[in-house]
């Protein structure tokens, strides 16, 4: 058995994420609004992607929203993600017993939310490719099932204590 | 839940938090879960832990709540 601690590989990746220039995004407050703000940002994308279905708009319509999000989503993710230190992100020999021990309890605490959510994902492709707008399916299913990878994050960041 | 005198130990002999944590290997943000008993170490940790203070485990662990250091020395001494 190793004797080594599981901290001492200092990754360039995880000095990042300990840097105390981020400490801010670190706080539950912080935490808290960049959850709300990417689930907003994701859950608007899908309503619009499925009304843009539903009234049959033209399909460039969808550019701009699409666009716009991305670009919110990046900056958005990247400070939630700086928030939990990275700690799905980052190589396993980085994180520390109680790191990996937060980091398993969210993604158990989400499993059935997100299984649900990438089964609605199935479903919106199906019921859209029925529809004979595939195309559109595949957006909103995408939305979804990206929405799902996320929600361990989202639980995380929600979950843990203010840092001292 | 298990009780740890870790706060006191490392007043004591003046260790951050951040030394402690970089000689048994985890994160200084782990040891403040620790210290406010917010974490139950593993086996491993708590060896670290104890080999760090040069005490036996259960000098620093316990799954009762400790006394005061205080209290334990006036009651060897006294």
């Amino acid at each position: 058995m190793t004797d080594r601690p599981a901290t001492s590989e200092r990754s360039y990746l995880a000095r990042t994420y300990d840097d105390d220039r981020f400490a801010w995004t670190r706080s539950k407050r912080v935490r808290r609004r960049l959850v709300v703000a990417e689930a907003v940002l994701i859950s608007a994308l899908v309503v619009l992607t499925i009304a843009a279905a539903v009234v049959g708009a033209d399909r460039g319509w969808l550019a701009w929203p699409w666009s716009i999000a991305l670009l919110g989503f990046v900056p958005i993710h990247s400070f939630l993600n700086l928030g939990i230190r990275g700690l799905y992100d980052r190589s396993e020999r980085t994180l520390d017993e109680h790191q990996r021990r937060l980091r398993d309890e969210s993604y158990i605490a989400v499993r059935w939310p997100a299984t649900f959510v990438t089964l609605a994902a199935v479903l919106a492709v199906f019921a859209a490719s029925l529809m004979g707008d595939t195309a559109r399916g595949l957006m909103a299913g995408f939305l979804l099932w990206f929405g799902a990878s996320l929600l361990p994050y989202w639980h995380l960041a929600w979950m843990l204590p203010d840092e001292d | 839940m298990v009780y740890n005198r870790m706060a006191v130990l490392r007043a004591e002999r003046q260790v951050s938090r951040k030394d402690l944590a970089d000689e048994v290997g985890v994160h200084p943000q782990t040891i403040g879960y620790l210290e406010r008993g917010e974490y139950s170490p593993s086996l491993a940790l708590a060896l670290r832990i104890a080999r760090f203070f040069g005490l036996p485990v259960e000098a620093v662990f316990s799954l009762e709540p400790l006394p005061p250091l205080s209290e334990t020395v006036y009651g060897r001494t006294g």
